[in-house]
């Protein structure tokens, strides 16, 4: 199921601006994402702010994003969270052990208004997951979109950990 | 030349560069032949060797050397197409091809059909190179390492492991990161402002 786009409205380009800008000031980069359709315009935003790597599978981007966060540069990951299920292992057996500091920003599929059965189970598993492997993770609000940069920046620049912004499906104005 | 005459070259071959080594025993055997700060010793997370050392490159423009096997190749080709789509990654892609899964019982790497330096080839790798002996190895390893500022492939066939494997690489992996951490930053004078991102 495809999702349209001529439903998203100014605001919420808006709030995919802002997010985008307020990762970039803080000197959050490089940026690489397997895409999403929730995640779309903050793509978009990303994109021309400071550029985006596509990567064709999502471990494969934490994979590349570790060597870079190996590198003392600050690297996110976006994902739809058919992608965390993709990249079990490599969080496992990689960030976590490593101590890895990697942004993750995980959409959530399976996630009212989203009925897909296909994506329902992940849905359910994606916060539980990341709270399994000790990844602090915050569901993204409109309201709160500069605290909570500040509190990613904190945990990821400051305690040198992993963290994950979960972005609900009607965050940026995905509808089915 | 089994793996561990392979790892031997790729040492002497190298001085600073960083080098990633892909889990099973080319970390194993690395570690024990010769410690040293630029490497990285990736102890799980198979098939993800060539995407660590990807990110190296991109981040700091180091000629960076992964060290990567036939069955680890198999297990994510799609790091040879990310790679690929990167023309100037100054990245220097080994694979010691020994044709099984040697630190699992040896059973057969599905994939000798495939032609590795044509599938890196077409994935866009800039030049592509097999080797099959000692000498040759030394050869392309040097060349590579002197003119590395696009993707550069080595397919090196092995002959069977005949030496015993060293035990498993015993270090604290957080304190392993952070230390490679450490050497890249002291090699690229900062934080990766080098990038080429």
């Amino acid at each position: 199921m495809k999702a349209s786009y001529t439903t998203v409205s100014a605001n919420h380009l808006n709030l995919a601006s802002t997010l985008a800008q307020a990762l970039t000031e803080k000197g959050f980069g490089p940026f690489f994402s397997t895409p999403c359709g929730i995640l779309a315009p903050l793509y978009s935003a990303l994109e021309s702010n400071i550029g985006v790597h596509t990567i064709p599978r999502e471990d494969n981007a934490i994979g590349i994003a570790a060597g870079t966060a190996m590198a003392n540069q600050r690297p996110v990951v976006l994902m739809q969270n058919s992608g965390l299920g993709q990249s079990v292992n490599t969080i496992a057996s990689l960030v976590v052990p490593y101590e890895i500091p990697i942004l993750l920003i995980v959409s959530l599929r399976g996630i009212a208004p989203d009925r897909t059965s296909e994506n329902a189970a992940m849905g359910r598993l994606t916060e539980p997951l990341l709270s399994s492997f000790s990844i602090q993770s915050v569901q993204l609000e409109t309201t709160q979109l500069a605290a909570q940069v500040n509190w990613a920046q904190q945990i990821v620049y400051e305690q040198r950990q992993s963290a994950a912004f979960l972005v609900p499906p009607s965050m940026f104005g995905w509808q089915t | 030349m089994n793996k561990t005459v392979a790892i031997q070259q790729i040492i002497l071959a190298t001085t600073d560069q960083p080098i990633i080594f892909t889990t099973g025993y080319s970390c194993r055997i690395a570690a024990h032949l010769c410690h040293r700060p630029n490497h990285f010793y990736m102890t799980g997370s198979m098939g993800l060797a060539t995407s660590i050392g990807t990110g190296v490159a991109l981040a700091t423009g180091l000629p960076t050397v992964v060290v990567d096997g036939d069955g680890s190749l198999m297990m994510n080709p799609t790091s040879l197409i990310v790679v690929g789509a990167i023309p100037n990654l100054p990245l220097l892609h080994v694979v010691l091809d020994d044709g099984v899964y040697a630190s699992t019982g040896s059973q057969e790497v599905s994939s000798k059909q495939v032609n590795l330096t044509r599938l890196a080839h077409v994935s866009g790798y800039s030049q592509v190179f097999h080797v099959g002996n000692v000498d040759a190895f030394a050869v392309q390893l040097h060349g590579a390492l002197a003119n590395c500022f696009s993707p550069i492939f080595i397919h090196c066939t092995l002959s069977a492991e005949n030496t015993a494997v060293p035990p498993r690489i015993d270090l604290n992996l957080a304190q392993h990161q952070r230390q490679f951490s450490q050497y890249l930053r002291t090699v690229t004078g900062f934080n990766g402002q080098k990038s080429q991102l």
